[in-house]
């Protein structure tokens, strides 16, 4: 049985969409024979571990995801192919020490300042989302998905980069919130709001400042251009080939995601091209050297389970039910400590007790207590209805006493 | 005073019940000066000596001992690595002028004149903290070389996102070590049981979105607010070791050192941020999270540690255990280095 790689699909003329997802699908690419994994598009609702890149490998049926533990995953238990070149495996002698050291610094460098910066570029820019990023999520998920998962991944990137200070690029937040935000923010000159700018209709309206026409992307150019430089001078001049697999196959992952997406607002790409060739042609050449074979050529295998009616819709449902405001959040919390339990409990350890009785309880008391209610506040009269009412009885023959019988023939049984 | 006239004519204009008038007539409204502030605020504020607020207990402060905030205990470590004479005083968040500790007021000798304590000097956050340093006559820490610079943010990185996020886990996550939690940051915030509660409930949730969203973040909707139960901690206390590794590694192959024992990082001939870095995180494992000096027949640690999880490997002995010990030789130089005199364990 064959390793299985769930990763998101493949855009931007890469084969995912996603850095560490690149990260995994090129160290597997270079470390293990194609015969012997298998990869899966998919999204995290799709993975029991609510997280990409996941990997399943059937020899200890386990569930692996993120980059960091897949990679320590397959160092421990290494397939007959695996070979991971120039890893250190004697690494008690000092220069391997280094060298390993040294792929760990950078590594973890990659994950917690070149993910914030890529996140800039790809989905808080609102004009590079809504254009580039958006539609390649669109492109590999089935019909219902696009509407929950993209607007999902997008808040979780925009609080990995809320530390940078850039949310001025989002537009979008500008836009549904009140547009005196922005003029109050800009002091005494009054900026003219973007979405009664009408951009790209010609001519610019009479006494508009040129700062209003001004993209957000470049009035903040020179703050981005700096938090670029920040992460890129650290990584420019890092011998990659040098270093090991796994920090290799990451740093890939990261500047591939940056150099090659056309993007409208490209300013992370200019920042590489004109001051940091080298990383582009690192990038060009690992193309060349993993992925020469183009996309198609690596072993895509389609999710059949994943894929049916009923997986997309249970997916769907999910995806709505963690919109819902607070509820969705205790939801979410429930689901993810119950998916935790099993998984231990799959693994033989010992689990704190579930609450779920209690919780069905609850929810069972609360129903009741609520029916009982609604059926008590039913049976109450109207609101401003009288309480009691007098008619005048009807004058009929049965009221008018021994006549009305003789009348009425009651008495004679008729 | 003036202006609470309208107010009280408002009232007359209301029909008040004879009775509560009468009351009102014998006890007239009386407006009081504002108050002078307490008399512990002239401690507070004033001194000879500049102040650094820092997240610490009364007794720690008063003596001088590091904090038990890693960001604290940095910037105490840079401080007294450079020489500036200060105080320490406890203090949290809210007090904060940036909303985060440690910041440090200057020097304000208390006078009879300037009662005002907002009439001084304003307050110093962390990031110019050494720039005050040296302007009033300290040490600045040597720099790391510029060749080395860009090594060194990358290993920062992984004491910032590693160590932290194992940090975050074990002190907040980790029920074996809520009792530590609750007695270094939510007993000293406040007394009542609900009100520590829902503190409990707040820090325990931000720490794990902190982990949550550093580790990785491209999540899903249900991972990114699944709350403790999402983090993964296999793979936050195995990146912390492979962090440790990559740190000894460092300290043990960075310099040419011929003394074997008296190295810093980057072959740097005193302690520089970087070692500040390193240490607030590997003293505070060691002090904390079991793992204590190797050769001192260490007295049992009050805290949680001793209870039940000695089976389990703790943050503490994993820096101990990290390459050849080089972490905890490094953390028993800085302590002389930057607490002399201090054998380590004076607490109260």
């Amino acid at each position: 049985m064959a390793l299985q790689l769930y990763v998101w699909g493949p855009a931007f003329g890469l084969p995912s969409l996603d850095a560490e997802c690149l990260a995994a699908i090129a160290y597997l690419a270079q470390t293990t024979n194609p015969a012997e994994y298998e990869l899966i598009q998919s999204s995290p609702s799709g993975v029991p571990t609510q997280h990409l890149p996941a990997l399943y490998n059937p020899s200890t049926s386990t569930w692996t995801s993120g980059y960091f533990a897949i990679t320590r995953h397959l160092s421990f238990h290494p397939l007959p192919s695996f070979h991971s070149s120039s890893s250190s495996s004697s690494s008690t002698t000092p220069t391997a020490r280094k060298a390993a050291a040294d792929s760990s610094a950078y590594t973890a460098f990659l994950t917690a300042h070149a993910a914030p910066l890529l996140a800039l570029s790809l989905y808080v820019s609102s004009a590079n989302y809504s254009a580039a990023t958006r539609p390649a999520y669109s492109a590999v998920l089935p019909l219902p998905l696009p509407w929950t998962e993209p607007p999902a991944v997008r808040a979780a990137q925009r609080r990995a980069a809320a530390h940078l200070g850039m949310s001025a690029l989002d537009t979008d937040a500008d836009r549904s919130s009140s547009g005196g935000e922005e003029r109050e923010e800009a002091g005494w000159v009054a900026v003219p709001s973007r979405s009664s700018l009408g951009i790209g209709k010609g001519k610019p309206r009479m006494g508009m400042s040129v700062q209003g026409m001004l993209a957000p992307e470049d009035k903040a150019r020179i703050r981005l251009e700096g938090l670029a430089s920040d992460v890129l001078d650290v990584l420019a001049p890092v011998d990659w080939d040098g270093q090991d697999v796994a920090a290799r196959c990451l740093a890939f992952g990261y500047l591939a995601l940056m150099a090659l997406p056309e993007v409208p607002r490209p300013w992370l790409r200019e920042v590489i091209e004109r001051r940091y060739q080298a990383l582009g042609k690192f990038v060009e050449r690992f193309i060349g050297d993993v992925f020469a074979g183009g996309i198609q050529a690596l072993p895509w295998v389609q999710d059949r389970e994943g894929m049916s009616v009923v997986g997309v819709g249970a997916r769907f449902a999910r995806g709505v039910l963690a919109e819902v405001p607070w509820f969705g959040e205790q939801w979410c919390r429930w689901w993810v400590a119950r998916k935790k339990r099993q998984e231990r409990k799959g693994r033989g350890l010992k689990t704190g007790p579930s609450g779920d009785l209690l919780l069905v309880s609850w929810l069972g008391c609360t129903l009741i207590a609520m029916s009982a209610g609604i059926f008590f506040y039913r049976g109450l009269p109207p609101f401003g209805a009288a309480v009691q009412t007098w008619r005048r009885p009807a004058a009929m023959l049965s009221t008018l006493g021994a006549a009305g019988a003789l009348f009425s023939g009651t008495l004679y049984g008729l | 005073m003036s202006s609470t006239r309208p107010s009280a004519a408002g009232w007359r204009a209301m029909q008040v019940p004879r009775p509560l008038q009468r009351l009102f007539d014998r006890f007239p409204l009386l407006m009081y000066d504002a108050n002078e502030l307490p008399a512990r605020s002239q401690h507070l504020t004033s001194g000879e000596l500049p102040t650094l607020y820092i997240f610490s207990t009364d007794e720690d402060a008063r003596l001088g001992l590091p904090s038990f905030n890693p960001g604290c205990l940095k910037w105490q470590t840079l401080l007294r690595l450079s020489n500036l004479r200060f105080r320490t005083l406890p203090s949290t968040n809210h007090a904060s002028p940036t909303g985060s500790l440690p910041f440090l007021l200057p020097a304000r000798p208390s006078s009879p004149t300037s009662s005002s304590p907002s009439a001084a000097a304003g307050p110093i956050p962390a990031d110019k903290l050494l720039r005050y340093a040296q302007q009033h006559g300290g040490v600045i820490p040597p720099e790391i070389p510029d060749h080395e610079t860009n090594r060194a943010q990358a290993y920062l990185a992984l004491v910032t996102l590693h160590l932290r996020n194992a940090w975050l886990h074990a002190l907040y996550l980790d029920p074996a070590h809520s009792e530590l939690l609750q007695k270094l940051y939510i007993a000293p915030a406040s007394s009542s049981g609900g009100v520590q509660a829902a503190l409990a409930w707040q820090l325990r949730r931000a720490a794990a979105e902190q982990i949550v969203t550093s580790s990785s973040s491209s999540n899903g909707k249900l991972v990114s607010s699944g709350g403790a139960d999402a983090v993964d901690e296999e793979s936050v206390y195995a990146a912390a070791g492979e962090a440790l590794e990559a740190l000894a590694a460092l300290l043990a192959g960075g310099t040419r050192g011929e003394e074997g024992e008296d190295r810093w990082f980057f072959g740097v001939e005193r302690p520089t941020w970087f070692d500040a870095a390193v240490f607030s995180y590997t003293h505070l494992m060691m002090e904390f999270m079991g793992g204590d000096d190797e050769e001192e027949e260490a007295p049992p640690p009050q805290q949680g540690a001793k209870t039940k999880i000695k089976a389990k490997t703790t943050l503490g002995t994993m820096v101990q255990d990290a390459g050849t010990g080089e972490l905890a030789r490094h953390r028993r130089r800085m302590l002389e280095t930057a607490w002399p005199g201090w054998d380590g364990r004076t607490r109260a």
